[in-house]
């Protein structure tokens, strides 16, 4: 029997802010192709820090990494990530950069080298797959939270990446434009993590869970087994899901 | 009538349908030749052409005149003293001088002013701002100098968005534009706030452009196509700027 080797491979990875504020200490998890993991954790737990990493935005200061086959630490390889890993940042305002919808979506696949028409092709079916056909001209000022939300996962989709990092996808949703995210999200079949604070979301989308604190990974396991762990919720800034909330009585966590 | 900052008009016409480096290439030439006139006839026939040029492209009236009475006024005010300060020979009524060589050369700033804003309105209002740089990449504009513009629009807006959101908290925890010590002390800290979040957005936006392979390079999804059309515009405006430019050359 054949064993698919891991998409992501973190081991022992450290990372420091300027002022030897350590972000990430001694990070080591695996991840399978196709596997949906949530990240959960307080605010500054190192989250944010993680993807930036998995990325090859932030340069690691300790530890490995493996990425789609890639190490994010060698400058050729880095190269190739934007084609493999795809990041939904928090604020989609940072994200949407040009002065309308389409030419943002195609933004990415412009910068893979691919050909206008195609690249146009590529935002254009980006677009429709999010809900958005129709919104090309549009600018991204004049799109309400949902909208700019889905539009930023529209230019990260059109590089058809291997990997999708989304970081707190839910913030400035409203319940149905949450609930139709959520059913994207769980429609795309590409290798998941999600860091959010919106823990039911990590239930509805993930059957594995990662919880950091202060850069360090504390537990590894499954989703609904660790979010009902009260003990463990609240050691780390967090709260049993409400849909948990009567497992949550005597269960224990799982320590990495 | 007030000026707002806002997203560009971008109206169908015939120019707006050109090439648009053809239509940029021509109204450089023709604001190049605006700056050159010395003579405030031809500069009034510069102006003319200018609104001449805004009409056919369909320019909102309303809109162009308002950012006409922002900049006309401003340059009207300075030019205004030329009228009492410039040389002989002068007309007299009474006690008041007024130097003839002070008014046209009050004139030919007011108008030139005038005939560059209108033009400069008309290249931006033709095309989407997008395509209207990658015109200018085209025509060599370095394209760092593009990007930085392309990300000053995009974001100059939402700068001006947050600032009505800090101004409408700040009305809503009592401040009314106190104009004492205390009113500039909370403008500096709103000032100063602002910045340190514009710096820290223009962080997490190179990370963002770095994340989707972003490496310095401007690529647009503008593909472009020259026509009889568009060469005709291009002839016939720097026909008409050039004409002018003989015409203020002799009359000097």
């Amino acid at each position: 029997m054949s064993v698919t080797p891991p998409c992501i491979v973190v081991e022992q990875l450290h990372y420091r802010y300027p002022g030897d504020q350590v972000a990430l200490d001694k990070v080591s998890f695996e991840i399978a192709p196709g596997e949906s993991v949530g990240l959960v954790g307080p605010n500054g737990a190192g989250k944010t820090t993680l993807f930036l990493c998995l990325a090859g935005v932030l340069a690691r200061h300790g530890g490995r990494l493996q990425v789609a086959g890639l190490d994010p630490g060698e400058r050729e390889q880095r190269r190739q990530l934007p084609a493999q890993v795809g990041i939904v940042f928090q604020n989609s305002d940072d994200q949407l950069i040009s002065p309308t919808v389409l030419e943002d979506v195609a933004f990415g696949p412009l910068n893979l080298g691919l050909p206008v028409a195609e690249a146009r092709q590529r935002a254009v079916a980006a677009l429709e797959r999010v809900g958005l056909a129709g919104f090309e001209q549009r600018t991204p000022l004049h799109l309400s939270g949902g909208e700019k939300r889905r539009a930023a996962l529209a230019g990260v989709l059109a590089m058809q990446p291997e990997i999708l990092l989304l970081d707190e996808p839910s913030i400035h949703l409203d319940p149905r434009g949450r609930r139709e995210f959520i059913k994207l999200i769980n429609s795309l079949a590409v290798t998941k993590i999600i860091a959010a604070h919106d823990l039911e979301l990590i239930l509805q989308t993930c059957r594995r869970a990662l919880v950091l604190d202060h850069g360090r990974l504390i537990a590894d396991g499954r989703a609904r087994t660790l979010l009902a762990d009260a003990a463990l919720m609240e050691a780390h800034g967090l709260e049993v899901p409400h849909s948990l909330s009567h497992h949550a009585e005597g269960n224990r966590h799982h320590d990495v | 009538m007030r000026a707002r900052l806002t997203t560009l008009p971008t109206p169908d016409s015939w120019i707006a349908r050109r090439d648009p480096r053809w239509r940029l290439a021509a109204l450089a030439l023709f604001t190049l030749v605006i700056v050159c006139l010395q003579t405030w006839q031809a500069a009034a026939v510069a102006c003319t052409l200018a609104l001449v040029l805004a009409l056919v492209a369909r320019l909102p009236g309303r809109w162009l005149l308002a950012r006409l009475a922002i900049v006309v006024p401003f340059i009207g005010l300075f030019a205004l003293w030329l009228l009492f300060l410039g040389p002989a020979p002068t007309w007299t009524w009474g006690p008041m001088r007024l130097s003839q060589p002070g008014l046209a050369a009050a004139l030919l700033l007011c108008f030139k002013a005038a005939a560059l804003l209108t033009v400069v309105l008309v290249g931006l209002a033709t095309a989407p701002l997008p395509q209207t740089l990658a015109a200018a990449h085209a025509l060599r504009v370095p394209g760092l100098l593009v990007q930085v513009t392309l990300l000053a629009y995009r974001y100059v807006l939402l700068f001006v968005q947050e600032w009505r959101r800090v101004r409408i908290a700040l009305r809503t925890r009592g401040y009314h534009r106190h104009t004492g010590l205390q009113g500039y002390r909370t403008l500096g800290h709103v000032a100063g706030t602002m910045l340190v979040r514009s710096y820290e957005r223009a962080e997490r936006v190179t990370q963002a452009m770095q994340c989707r392979g972003f490496d310095g390079r401007l690529r647009t999804l503008a593909v472009f196509g020259t026509s009889a059309a568009d060469v005709v515009l291009f002839v016939a405006v720097t026909a008409g700027a050039l004409g002018m430019g003989v015409w203020d050359w002799l009359l000097r």
